[in-house]
């Protein structure tokens, strides 16, 4: 276990040295809501009461989105850069290799995450203890779970960087924007709603607005959010340990 | 390419398409959020392409390429030329792929397309073009003054989000003078890409004139960004020339 902590502290470590780019993006995240956001929110104001909220927990989902793939890309990283084998090469189990890079994950989300959640919370005068804690409970399980699809795709990138970019960057098009991150389920057009039930990001939305008391009328069933976003975080990550035990050995640096 | 037009796409058919039952008309929008929207999307396309030179310059730039580059029997003003000249083109070739996707998706729903709208669309290639210059100068400067690490990228980030979220492409101008602080709302309005936004609405789908003084405020926004991109990738060539390295 002591190994395992060793080696996310080092993956965490490294982290933490990238200042400007937390700094960047709770900046950018800060530029959208007051200006997109916020005009948005005037714009659908009639539709969506409180649409500026509606967003700003849309925009936390996509973070949480993105350090999950984020996690998925370091991975990728380490083994075309030729690192993979020497982490192999640790006393550290398989397992315990693909808990590090969770752990990593996990403190990227929440570096990334908990000054927003705060801010926006702070912000539309919601802000409890509890809504804040129950909210990074759901947003870290949906990241636990993004975490799990984007390692389980790797194995793409282990035959090619190029074509795993490529799906990446088209898979998250449409996970996006087939979910209810930006706009409610009740307003797609009904050719439309049957691919967004398939989004983890619906979920994961829904489940983290319903805990902070937003109209449950705009939402998916809590408990049936809460209990995918646990199914996902559970079945990626399980699937992710096993496909990275079979398929690791003999990946080549770039 | 197939990745960024999958991106565009699914702006003008899934976003727009949704967001169109959330927002009702009006006089600003239009008859409909789609018809306003799908022309931003095809600036912001036309952005995305452009600033691809910017992390072209930049991978020449850490990788080595650019020693390469300087070998060649070419002047340093004709590299970066070529740059600009190939992120105008890259721009052009997106955006106008997307012109053609939102004029079927314009038939797919009913939305009527102006024949003249389509004569106004080619006469503004070129205006797009220098545009798209434009944008990959400023991507340019980007590129050139990223010294350390992946710093390339926090400037690349922070330029797509602040020039695509401070502009008319998701919302008139009237809702931001409504709403924003006045300086916020100038610097909308005279962002190349509210411009570009605006002309495509008013002209390639809604049939109206070019106006010529949009036009000028479009060259005169955007002639500006390429030349000083161009600038910064000359002297970062020149430094390179002389002292071997950046």
């Amino acid at each position: 276990m002591n190994r395992v902590l060793t080696l996310a502290a080092y993956n965490v470590r490294m982290l933490l040295s990238l200042r400007t780019w937390f700094i960047l993006a709770w900046a950018l995240f800060g530029l959208q809501i007051a200006i997109y956001g916020s005009l948005m929110s005037k714009l659908v104001s009639t539709a969506v009461p409180n649409y500026l909220f509606y967003y700003a927990i849309g925009l936390m989902v996509i973070v949480v989105f993105d350090s999950g793939a984020e996690v998925g890309r370091h991975f990728v990283e380490h083994a075309h850069e030729g690192e993979l084998p020497y982490f192999l090469s640790l006393p550290v189990s398989r397992g315990g290799f693909l808990a590090a890079q969770a752990i990593y994950g996990v403190v990227n989300t929440m570096i990334k995450v908990l000054p927003p959640l705060i801010g926006v919370l702070w912000f539309v005068g919601d802000l409890t203890v509890q809504g804040a804690v129950f909210a990074m409970i759901s947003m870290f399980l949906l990241g636990l779970g993004i975490t799990g699809i984007m390692v389980s795709m790797s194995f793409i990138a282990f035959k090619s960087v190029d074509i795993y970019s490529a799906f990446l960057a088209g898979l998250s098009a449409l996970i996006v924007r087939f979910s209810t991150v930006f706009y409610p389920l009740i307003f797609m057009p009904s050719f439309f709603s049957p691919i967004s039930v398939f989004s983890p990001l619906t979920y994961g939305a829904d489940l983290t607005r319903w805990v902070l008391g937003f109209d449950p009328n705009f939402l998916l069933n809590p408990i049936l959010a809460a209990a995918v976003v646990t199914g996902v975080a559970v079945g990626t990550l399980s699937l992710s340990a096993r496909i990275v035990d079979k398929v690791i050995e003999g990946v080549k640096a770039a | 390419m197939a990745v960024l037009i999958s991106l565009s796409l699914s702006d003008m058919l899934v976003v727009g398409l949704v967001y169109t039952r959330l927002i009702p008309a009006s006089k600003a929008i239009g008859s409909s959020y789609f018809q306003f929207l799908v022309p931003g999307i095809v600036v912001v396309g036309l952005f995305s392409a452009a600033t691809d030179t910017g992390r072209r310059i930049w991978l020449a730039l850490r990788e080595g390429v650019v020693q390469y580059y300087l070998t060649l029997p070419i002047r340093t003003r004709g590299l970066v030329g070529a740059y600009i000249i190939s992120g105008g083109l890259g721009g052009i070739v997106y955006s106008g792929a997307l012109l053609v996707i939102a004029y079927l998706s314009f038939m797919l729903f009913g939305a009527p397309i102006p024949v003249q709208g389509i004569l106004y669309a080619i006469t503004l290639i070129p205006f797009l073009f220098v545009l798209s210059t434009g944008i990959a100068g400023l991507a340019a400067f980007f590129a050139s003054v990223s010294r350390r690490g992946e710093i390339y990228w926090v400037y690349a980030q922070a330029l797509q989000v602040s020039m695509v979220t401070i502009s008319t492409v998701f919302y008139p101008a009237q809702t931001i003078a409504q709403y924003l602080p006045a300086p916020v709302a100038t610097i909308a309005e005279y962002n190349p890409l509210s411009l570009a936004a605006g002309v495509l609405r008013n002209s390639a789908f809604g049939g109206n004139a070019l106006e010529t003084g949009a036009l000028a405020n479009l060259l005169a926004t955007s002639l500006p960004l390429a030349v000083i991109g161009a600038l910064a990738y000359w002297i970062i060539l020149r430094t390179i020339r002389l002292k071997g390295k950046p």
